[in-house]
């Protein structure tokens, strides 16, 4: 038996009925890194000693009767913008390249405290922005289903470890897409919770009021038994929300007949980089839902461009804000894509800013309008299949075949889900989008589309 | 609307903005980076002249009063 497929509530069953231990899990799990990422990429730092005590804890407790969680035992990584205490946090950056943090992110302490093995910490883009990059001090993740093609970013490593059955389960953030991009582009479930739902403390920022964290995972239940760990409210972040945390595994399997699911057609109909074949994925998963009992039906909102410069300015502006003294001082240090597109944030006006926040407000009540008719949103991911590395591309252009932003702007929880393969073996999904934290709501509707769409029968890369 | 610069005056404001900031752009990127400011611009015109007074930011807070919660 391949440890590396099992999901993680059958890893939590077989530990429980001692038919396999933690360190076999985890040694499983290294040895796949040490066969793969010397191609692929994934990890920036591989903590095999710290992975292996964190394994035998976890058999010793379960042994003695201690029994953290659905998490006990789970192999896992961690996007190199999560602080560890102990184990150098780089950003991906060779300005950050002998940061070593006193202190766990949050997110990273909880991950600990349910009994996740950490197994090491995951390429990105350079502070999740710059890349795909070769001029980094570490190379760019590549896309297991065919290496030539990019991950999508900037949770490039978490997306590669994931389809690569490395782990089950990687961390990553999001601040316009960051989760839900690579999932989309490598075959993996990517939710990105609801502004404030995870703590972001001790993840290095993007964009404060942007940012969020979540998990991409094989599946929709990893996934939600991730975020149970994970979410709950921080005094000590500024952004964390003090509301209730339900159980999201409780509506997995109602399915979605009775729903009402709203697509925003206009966003991805008109944009001139939908593919046919992508469209036609999004239409046949209208239509499973349908067949399933959903009242399916189109809707409008705002015009995607105004989400998406809406995003941009206020990440722009934010992102400079954190990196003017060194952009001043240590522009050269940066890569080449990162300092290009931080630079830009230089160039925001105040009134840039203010009008950009006024959209926000406005791009906001739209979407919790059009969530006042429905349940959930459907829209995809992805315009595209992953392009290639060296596929021409403008590298500081606005322009984006990852149409995710506007659930940053309006802080709305989003998650991609795979739904099949294209015409050239790459992965296409959709995006399902919930009323602020709703998220057993998202899981529910993606839940259905990853039975519905046949994706669990889809073989992933063997490497 | 914001007022449609020629490129000469686009990359005036550019170096001013560069300057104010305190950035020294390596000549050599300056090409790209300058056509990703004017793409920029483009974009940030659809967010002026766009709203009344009346429309306030999403960062306008409301207060609670001591111990509200």
């Amino acid at each position: 038996m391949d440890t590396q497929d099992l999901s993680i509530a059958e890893m939590g069953r077989m530990l429980r009925a001692g038919s396999v231990t933690a360190e076999t899990l985890a040694r499983n799990a290294l040895a796949r890194i040490a066969a793969l990422d010397g191609a692929l990429h994934a990890f920036v730092l591989v903590t095999e000693e710290r992975a292996l005590a964190d394994a035998r804890r976890a058999d010793d407790e379960l042994k003695s009767g201690r029994d953290r969680g659905p998490l006990h035992g789970i192999p896992y990584a961690l996007k190199d913008i999560y602080d560890t205490a102990g184990i150098r946090t780089t950003c991906h950056s060779r300005l950050r390249l002998n940061v070593v943090p006193k202190e766990d992110s949050v997110a990273a302490a909880r991950l600990r405290e349910a009994g996740g093995v950490l197994l090491g910490k995951l390429g990105t883009h350079e502070f999740a922005l710059g890349g795909p990059s070769f001029d980094l001090p570490f190379p760019p993740p590549r896309n297991p289903w065919n290496p030539e093609h990019v991950t999508g970013g900037s949770s490039s490593g978490s997306g590669t470890s994931i389809a690569a059955r490395m782990v089950r389960m990687a961390m990553g953030s999001d601040t316009g897409g960051s989760i839900r991009g690579p999932a989309a582009w490598c075959g993996t479930v990517g939710i990105k919770p609801t502004y404030g739902r995870v703590s972001r403390r001790g993840v290095f920022p993007l964009s404060w009021t942007l940012d969020h964290i979540g998990p991409l995972s094989r599946s929709v239940e990893d996934s939600a038994i991730t975020l149970q760990v994970l979410a709950g409210h921080d005094r000590q972040d500024p952004a964390s929300a003090d509301v209730p945390v339900p159980d999201y595994r409780a509506d997995l399997e109602k399915g979605v007949a009775g729903l009402r699911i709203g697509i925003p057609r206009a966003f991805f109909a008109t944009a001139k980089a939908t593919t046919t074949e992508v469209l036609a994925g999004i239409d046949r998963t209208a239509a499973q839902l349908r067949n399933a009992g959903a009242l399916v039906e189109d809707i409008e909102l705002p015009d995607y461009a105004l989400f998406s410069i809406a995003g941009r300015v206020i990440m722009l502006a934010e992102a400079f804000a954190i990196h003017e003294a060194d952009m001043q001082t240590r522009l050269l240090e940066y890569g080449e894509i990162t300092a290009g597109r931080f630079i830009l944030g230089a160039a925001v006006t105040a009134a840039d800013l203010v009008h950009a926040l006024r959209a926000r407000r406005e791009l906001t009540d739209a979407v919790n309008m059009a969530l006042s008719h429905h349940d959930a949103l459907l829209t995809l991911s992805a315009l595209d299949t992953a392009p290639r590395f060296d596929q021409p591309t403008d590298t500081l252009s606005l322009a984006s075949p990852i149409q995710t932003m506007p659930f940053n702007v309006t802080g709305h929880p989003a998650m991609s889900v795979p739904t099949g393969l294209g015409g050239n073996g790459l992965p296409i999904g959709v995006q399902i989008v919930g009323r602020h934290f709703d998220e057993p709501m998202v899981f529910r509707v993606g839940r259905a589309v990853e039975q519905l769409s046949g994706w669990e029968s889809v073989t992933l890369p063997n490497g | 609307m914001v007022e449609t610069l020629s490129s000469d005056a686009l990359a005036a404001e550019f170096d001013c903005l560069m300057a104010r900031a305190g950035i020294t752009v390596p000549p050599q990127r300056r090409p790209s980076i300058l056509a990703a400011y004017a793409d920029l611009r483009g974009q940030i015109a659809l967010l002026h002249g766009r709203y009344g007074p009346e429309a306030e930011p999403s960062n306008v807070f409301r207060a609670e009063p001591a111990g509200g919660r």
